[in-house]
C-alpha cells in the first residue's frame, strides 16, 4: 500500500478538473466568435471522463466512443457499466474526451456583418453563459474537495514519518 | 518465545494502519471520479475487515487483500454516477484520523520496547 499513490489518483482528478475549467473558458471566450480554422462559428467544447482502471471493455467502449470525435456531431454513448465488475478500485480519473456540442449554431440578423449569409443572417456559437458558469463552479468544487484530499494524504505521510522519531 | 521487538499490538496496529489508508485509497478513487459517467462508488467494511486482520495475526497469517464492494444506497446521478460528496469528505477525514491514531498507539508501543532495550542504562 503506496500512500503516494493516493496523491497520484487525487493529482489526475485535479488535472481533469483543471483542463474542464480550462474548456469552460475557451467556450466563456468564443461566445462571438465567427470565424474558425475549421470554417464557421465555434463550436462549444466539452470534456468526458472515464475513471482509469483496468477494465479493457470499459476502455474500449470510451476509446470507440472517442473515436467518433473528430466529426463533432455526437457526444459518445455512456458505456455500459458491469455491475460486478465495477468494485475494482479505479486508480484515477483521465478525460476520455473532448466532444463538441452538436447543436446548430444561432443566427442572427446583421447583415452588415462580414460573416453574414446570403440572407444577412450571421451564426454564432451557440453558448449559454449561466450552463458555463455552472460548468465552471462543478470543476472549483471537484478540485477543491481533491485539493483537500492531496492535503489530508499529505499530512497522513508526515504522521508516519513520525513513527521513526524519538 | 524468542526474542521479537515486533509484538502482537504492533502487528495489529500496522494492520489498522494499513486499512486506514485503504479506507483513504478507495476514498480518493470516488473523489476523483466524481464527475465520471457511469461511476459507482466504491467502499469497504472497515469493522469486518479489522476483525479478520486480528485474527489473522493470532494464526500468523498473511495480509489479505481488502474486500472491496459496491456502496449501497446512494443515489445516482442522471449520468449513472451515484458519488457523494459528504460522504466522501466525511470518509476521508475519518480514514485521516484512525491512520493518525494508528501511527500514535504504534509510536507508543515502539518506545515501550525501547524503553525496554534501554532499561539497563537507566
Amino acid at each position: 500500500m503506496n500512500l503516494f499513490g493516493l496523491m497520484e489518483t487525487s493529482g489526475s482528478a485535479m488535472e481533469a478538473e483543471r483542463m474542464r475549467a480550462e474548456v469552460v473558458a475557451a467556450n466563456m471566450a468564443n461566445t462571438d466568435t465567427t470565424r474558425t480554422a475549421a470554417g464557421g462559428p465555434y463550436r462549444r467544447q466539452e470534456v468526458v471522463f472515464a475513471a482509469d482502471r483496468d477494465d479493457p471493455n470499459f476502455l474500449n467502449s470510451m476509446s470507440d466512443a472517442a473515436s467518433i470525435q473528430p466529426t463533432g456531431v455526437s457526444m459518445p454513448a455512456l458505456p455500459a457499466i458491469d455491475p460486478l465488475g465495477s468494485a475494482a478500485v479505479a486508480p484515477g480519473v483521465r478525460i476520455a474526451a473532448v466532444v463538441q456540442d452538436p447543436s446548430p449554431p444561432l443566427k442572427r440578423y446583421d447583415p452588415g456583418h462580414p460573416d453574414a449569409d446570403a440572407q444577412g443572417y450571421v451564426s454564432y456559437p451557440d453558448i449559454n453563459p449561466i450552463t458555463e458558469m455552472v460548468d465552471l463552479m462543478g470543476a472549483t468544487r471537484a478540485y477543491g474537495l481533491n485539493g483537500s484530499a492531496v492535503q489530508a494524504e499529505k499530512s497522513m505521510i508526515t504522521s508516519a514519518l513520525e513513527i521513526a522519531r524519538t | 518465545m524468542g526474542m521479537e521487538i515486533a509484538t502482537r499490538l504492533s502487528d495489529q496496529l500496522a494492520r489498522y494502519i494499513d486499512l486506514a489508508s485503504d479506507e483513504a485509497k478507495l476514498t480518493a478513487a470516488n473523489v476523483a471520479n466524481i464527475d465520471t459517467p457511469g461511476y459507482r462508488a466504491v467502499g469497504m467494511n472497515f469493522e469486518a475487515e479489522m476483525r479478520r486482520a486480528v485474527t489473522d495475526v493470532d494464526d500468523n497469517r498473511p495480509e489479505q487483500a481488502v474486500r472491496v464492494t459496491d456502496v449501497d444506497g446512494l443515489v445516482a446521478r442522471p449520468d449513472g454516477n451515484d458519488v457523494s460528496m459528504d460522504r466522501e469528505g466525511l470518509n476521508m477525514a475519518q480514514a485521516q484520523l484512525e491512520y493518525k491514531t494508528g501511527v500514535s498507539l504504534l509510536r507508543i508501543e515502539y518506545q515501550r520496547v525501547m524503553d525496554a532495550i534501554h532499561a539497563d542504562s537507566k
